[in-house]
């Protein structure tokens, strides 16, 4: 099979603000018998196309705001496009938030199972893999502690951990990867080229450009929601890196 | 890969109810671990733990037995007043709660809505079924109380999941409704509350049907919620079958309020998902 497995045309990602904003019913109701109720659309991302190919490390670089972020959701599922069109084959890993899915009144094990089900695999699949994923993490010890103990770095790599251990077809990692240490950093990169080596398609967001110029095979620079600049990842990263220094 | 790739289509994303009821199914493994993990949460942060949802009912039940026994001096012709009592009780608790979860399921669970793709309507179910599962513990303090008092377990309670699985389902298109709602206005969950707690006084939990005006009677058997309470009585302690249109209330009202849930909430998610 040829077709990309992430088609992305002329995308447009719109939030609605209501100019004044009412937070309550209440407010609602007397703002919309006033005829006070407005709606602004403000567009995160427009007019943004791109394909990954199978086993490509497509890259998305791009100061705050940009709408990466929003972009990343999109190819995730997560949020409908406003305009048009994605397509995804396969099944999606989305490491958008370090451990969005994780209750932190539960334990390790626990939040295992229920992220690991969360992201689409069967309960009992995933009580097989509790040890596996829990050694990878290097988080053994601590399976029955409730998650809301651990630190920032024991999150990310339990997200990791759990996000990677079935092979999608395609990765969607977003500014993850630059959390934790050294170690964890190594050891999930060793991952991440494994998983691209076995055909996985990896989609990168990240702020570290220098790790996004090494694995990527293509790079996206993104300003404003629309993209400036796609192509090889040392061309756009040295472009985006002058951009940065000159206007900020 | 040897499995054929799931292809998602945004131009193709369009949600009848049929696609609904399929993701649905898809994700049956994850509603049992969140109804699993409602519970658990629910008695692991209690001292009592489970005892809770035992004692919570029979302590409501004492006061207003108190209130309205000694006091107030009601009495319901044929039965015990606590079982009267209890038994309405439960299931205005069973709709207050599961309204009440069901309608803050989409808030509480946004930290995973807005960064995973899972059909939301899964967390919706999850708390109305979670519900349903605490009333089904909670009918051991009722079937005791009716022991102790002597108004005995007829055979019909093995018919008690009908009226139930009914008000499940009834309970989860009210619901839907307000999870929608709730993340637009904030105040919307304090608003459902205030409803509820009209709605159930329109019921007769607490006083007997006989003593309502005539002219009030109907905007008491309109409530799709007396017919609910109706039906469960009947199966719980009179060991009759309530009136035929009392079934008939409770299974459309049931359908078409999930029906209607279901559609509004669907066609409402993706304005409602950038909210988050």
């Amino acid at each position: 099979m040829t077709l990309p497995l992430i088609e992305v045309t002329d995308l447009g990602i719109a939030y609605r603000l209501s100019r004044n904003q009412a937070a309550t019913f209440k407010e609602f109701l007397i703002r919309a018998v006033k005829r006070q109720v407005s709606f602004e659309k403000l567009w995160a991302v427009r007019g943004v196309s791109f394909d990954v190919a199978r086993g490509e490390v497509f890259g998305i670089v791009g100061p705050n705001g940009a709408g990466k972020s929003s972009l990343m959701k999109v190819v995730a599922r997560v949020l409908p496009p406003s305009e048009g069109r994605v397509i995804v084959r396969g099944a999606v890993a989305p490491m958008i938030e370090l451990g969005a899915g994780f209750n932190t009144e539960l334990t390790a094990r626990e939040n295992i199972i229920l992220y690991g089900t969360l992201l689409g695999r069967r309960p009992e699949f995933m009580r097989e893999r509790v040890n596996g994923i829990l050694e990878w993490a290097d988080l053994l010890e601590f399976s029955d502690v409730p998650v809301r103990s651990f630190s920032t770095g024991m999150m990310a790599r339990l997200g990791f951990s759990v996000a990677t251990d079935v092979r999608p077809d395609i990765l969607v990692v977003d500014e993850v990867l630059s959390v934790g240490d050294e170690s964890f950093q190594l050891r999930s990169r060793a991952r991440i080229t494994e998983l691209m080596n076995a055909g996985v398609s990896v989609v990168l967001v990240s702020h570290s450009l220098g790790l996004v110029a090494d694995i990527a095979d293509r790079v996206m620079w993104m300003d404003h929601g629309m993209p400036k600049m796609i192509g090889e990842p040392g061309a756009v990263v040295d472009a985006y890196r002058r951009w940065s220094s000159s206007s900020h | 890969m040897t499995t054929r790739l799931a292809i998602y289509d945004s131009d193709q994303a369009r949600t009848p109810i049929v696609t609904e009821l399929r993701n649905l199914w898809e994700f049956r493994g994850l509603l049992r671990l969140l109804v699993a993990r409602d519970l658990t949460v629910r008695y692991k942060r209690s001292a009592l733990g489970v005892w809770w949802t035992l004692l919570n009912p029979l302590l409501t039940m004492a006061v207003l037995y108190v209130v309205f026994s000694q006091i107030f001096r009601f009495e319901v012709p044929g039965v015990p007043f606590p079982v009267y009592l209890l038994s309405g009780t439960l299931v205005v608790a069973l709709f207050a709660q599961g309204v009440n979860a069901t309608g803050a399921a989409m808030v509480n669970n946004a930290n995973v809505l807005s960064k995973v793709y899972v059909p939301a309507e899964v967390f919706a179910f999850a708390s109305g079924i979670a519900a349903g599962t605490n009333f089904a513990i909670s009918l051991l303090p009722l079937f005791v109380i009716q022991l102790i008092t002597g108004a005995g377990i007829p055979w019909t309670v093995v018919l008690i999941p009908l009226p139930v699985i009914m008000l499940v389902a009834f309970t989860v298109g009210v619901g839907l409704l307000i999870a929608a709602a709730a993340v637009y206005f904030y105040d919307v969950l304090d608003l459902t509350n205030v409803f509820i707690q009209l709605v159930s006084y329109l019921v007769p939990t607490f006083y007997p049907i006989s003593i309502v005006p005539e002219r009030f009677l109907r905007v008491i058997q309109v409530n799709p919620l007396y017919s609910f309470l109706k039906v469960f009585r009947g199966f719980v302690y009179e060991g009759t079958f309530a009136p035929g249109w009392n079934f008939l209330v409770i299974v459309v009202s049931a359908v078409v309020m999930l029906g209607i849930g279901v559609w509004v909430f669907s066609r409402s998610w993706k304005n409602l998902v950038v909210l988050l």
